[in-house]
């Protein structure tokens, strides 16, 4: 057998075993690759920083559970580390099951009181609910109806002051959504931004974003984040490097390696087949 | 001192991968007990709402206790679907689920998916003043949009016309290019979760850096005992 | 009257008025109907959470067969539905006997069981996919090499290694990302919502009655 019909037979696990080097290499010997920033980062970043102002209602939801958290998470932190630099009105909830969570996890990494955050006054959580695009339905429509009580204290939303005038999603400025599916943005975009006009920045993973380019391309979603690639750049615009820096030389011999791989296999292919 | 919860976690996580190498009874261990947890994770979560529901409008009132309480019997009734002659008392929850679901779908869908994705098209003008590149792609647009549509809109005999040939032809290339765009991402979130999975076994932080002897010790256990029962095997039964 | 009640127009009916029950309010401003659509759509998420039962019979139902007729594997069913029981029985609302979702097994069992198993299910598919890119990418026609190619670069356009010193890589992937890509979206988009605006007026006629399928009978 030639070395090329041997390369097109090639036993899978090799394969696999190459894999696991192209990426275990660069974590255990950071590399410390250039991270060129692309014009997605310097959106999500232009937006945050420009056009969400002090005294802003924001909805940060983490629609994510952990099969999402390694690409997710990341932008997720630094969003919020973006969004606690400005004086907005935060209200956290989420519609995925793993939602609450997530967000404990992102609590060990960022707390809103050291940027001057008072829960209950300036920030609160109102956990999960269940129902898919039905319930955030019915939360644009009455949020008090649907949430009866915050996640921390168990308290009702009527005493909360910061919650007397946020009652419907007219009350909501800005969505900011971390998606792996279904419920995600063409839920949002049905149940908030047709009939309230909110706007909406949302955060994908990279299987989602085919998806996502026709709502950027109307103008319906102001800023998309694609993945762990970009979260990386945002990162490094905010000056914070953290967990996608962290990672994206992994992604960057990875990425090669799947390149050189279809390269290679075609050529394999073609040769083979000449001889045939 | 060993960290059981950083042992445990790593001990699942080889366990799934260890499907690489072949099928066996670590990932069987694994898949096992990730069926049990998952299914059982959500029954907290969604009867903590129902609890947290009652605690809110549905305890104002007499008449809304009252809806309450028959909310509750028609949601008992999806267990009738374990009954065969019960089975019918199935339907009536699952119905009235679908049909808010589509009326929620429905009452926007058409703003949201429809028209302002018509709108936008619409508005992609011809000709950009200055601009060739710009130009030139917006005639693309143009072009590729309605085609992908007409695909889809014209099955059958119709296809096989001259104009639709052609169209039919844009349109699959424009597909294509697509689907390659979207398995470009697809590699990035598949790689993007095993590189968080490896920082995790490598004890990167903010991972526990226990994780990484667990993650040697227990790789080593598993692929020696794989590894030596196939050479086992193989020594039970030479191969013919 | 068992007979009447087993009747299809029944849970026809009730679609139907769920569906207008949600769409009326929206278009037609009738105060009364909009209050009880949202105290209607408050009761149906309390209805769909009422289902979180049926998984974990089915579960006891499957794997309590295997355990019975002990078929090959039937001590991994034990696990199933040994964690099964344990996540649902710590994680029950009732906080005045120390069981709810804050609970210290449940919270144990979801951080360093469901998190790494449920992270890594998904994550293997990247040496799938890998495996698949070089055993069956291939430049067969003319299509399959447009599909090929567009992949490829994409690939590309994610590693900033590439970006970095082609960076003529990353804008033609932005252009097959922005043009090619949204064309296609868009038309699946456009025509996915037209497909479901005719399923809903399916539905709402009583014609579509798939979802209502089951039991043995009609």
């Amino acid at each position: 057998m030639s070395l090329l019909e041997k390369i097109n037979k090639l036993d899978r696990r090799y394969i696999y075993l190459l894999a696991w080097i192209f990426v275990l290499f660069p974590l255990l010997n950071p590399l410390g690759l250039p991270i060129p920033i692309s014009q997605d980062a310097r959106t999500w970043y232009n937006y945050v920083e420009n056009e969400i102002h002090d005294g802003d209602v924001v909805l940060f939801t983490p629609m994510y559970g952990v099969s999402g958290m390694p690409e997710l998470f990341p932008m997720t932190v630094a969003t919020m580390k973006h969004l606690l630099t400005k004086d907005v009105t935060l209200i956290v909830v989420s519609f995925w099951t793993e939602g609450p969570l997530v967000f404990n996890i992102l609590l060990t990494q960022v707390d809103p009181a050291d940027y001057g955050y008072v829960y209950g006054e300036d920030w609160i959580r109102l956990g999960y609910v269940p129902g898919s695009e039905t319930a955030m339905g019915s939360f644009g429509a009455s949020i008090h109806n649907t949430v009866t009580a915050d996640y921390v204290e168990r308290r009702p939303l009527s005493s909360f002051p910061m919650m007397d005038d946020i009652q419907t999603g007219e009350d909501i400025d800005v969505i900011v959504s971390f998606e792996t599916g279904t419920p995600g943005t063409p839920e949002w975009m049905r149940q908030f931004q047709a009939p309230f006009g909110t706007n909406q920045i949302t955060g994908c993973i990279g299987v989602s974003v085919s998806g996502m380019i026709p709502y950027v391309n109307s103008g319906q979603l102001k800023a998309l984040m694609p993945g762990l690639t970009v979260s990386a750049e945002y990162e490094i615009l905010l000056d914070k490097p953290g967990l996608a820096v962290a990672g994206v030389d992994a992604v960057s011999t990875s990425h090669l390696y799947v390149t050189l791989l279809v390269i290679l296999g075609n050529i394999a292919y073609f040769m083979t087949r000449e001889e045939d | 001192m060993v960290d059981i919860a950083v042992w445990t976690a790593v001990f699942f996580t080889l366990g799934i991968y260890s499907i690489l190498y072949r099928e066996n009874p670590w990932y069987r261990i694994a898949e096992s007990v990730y069926l049990g947890v998952a299914v059982g994770y959500a029954v907290g979560q969604d009867l903590k709402y129902i609890r947290d529901q009652w605690g809110g409008q549905w305890s104002s009132s007499g008449g809304m206790m009252l809806a309450f309480f028959i909310v509750m019997v028609i949601g008992v009734l999806w267990y009738a679907r374990f009954n065969k002659n019960l089975f019918y008392l199935y339907r009536w929850p699952l119905a009235i689920v679908v049909g808010t679901g589509i009326g929620m779908a429905l009452k926007t869908v058409i703003f949201s998916q429809f028209l302002d994705q018509i709108i936008s098209q619409a508005n992609t003008p011809f000709f950009v003043a200055g601009d060739l590149v710009q130009t030139i792609n917006n005639i693309l647009v143009q072009i590729m949009v309605p085609s992908v549509l007409l695909y889809f809109w014209f099955t059958g005999e119709i296809r096989d016309s001259p104009p639709m040939k052609v169209v039919e032809r844009i349109a699959r290339y424009t597909m294509m290019a697509g689907f390659g765009s979207a398995y470009g991402y697809t590699v990035l979130t598949r790689y993007s979760l095993f590189i968080g999975r490896s920082q995790f076994l490598l004890g990167i932080p903010p991972n526990p850096a226990d994780a990484r002897m667990a993650f040697y010790v227990i790789a080593f256990i598993m692929l020696a005992s794989m590894i030596g029962y196939d050479l086992f095997m193989k020594k039970e039964t030479p191969e013919e | 009257m068992s007979d009447v009640l087993r009747r299809i127009e029944i849970p026809i009916a009730l679609t139907i008025i769920a569906t207008l029950l949600q769409v009326i309010p929206y278009y037609f401003e009738i105060p009364a109907l909009e209050s009880t659509a949202n105290t209607a759509s408050n009761a149906v998420l309390i209805i769909v959470a009422c289902a979180t039962f049926v998984g974990v019979i089915s579960i006891l139902q499957v794997h309590g067969k295997r355990i019975q007729r002990q078929t090959e594997g039937w001590y991994y069913s034990l696990l199933v539905i040994g964690f099964t029981v344990i996540m649902s029985v710590t994680g029950l609302p009732i906080p005045e006997i120390g069981l709810s979702v804050n609970n210290t097994v449940y919270n144990w069992l979801f951080t360093n069981v469901q998190t790494p198993l449920g992270s890594t299910m998904y994550s293997i598919l990247a040496f799938f996919i890998t495996s698949a890119a070089f055993r069956a990418f291939r430049a067969r026609n003319l299509e399959s090499s447009i599909v090929l190619v567009a992949g490829t670069i994409m690939v590309m356009g994610n590693a900033p290694l590439i970006t970095n010193y082609l960076p003529f890589i990353a804008d033609i992937a932005l252009w097959i990302r922005s043009y090619p890509n949204m064309a296609t979206m868009r038309g699946v988009m456009i025509g996915a919502a037209l497909g479901s605006i005719a399923l809903a007026v399916r539905t709402l006629m009583g014609i579509e009655r798939g979802y209502l399928r089951g039991g043995g009978e009609e």
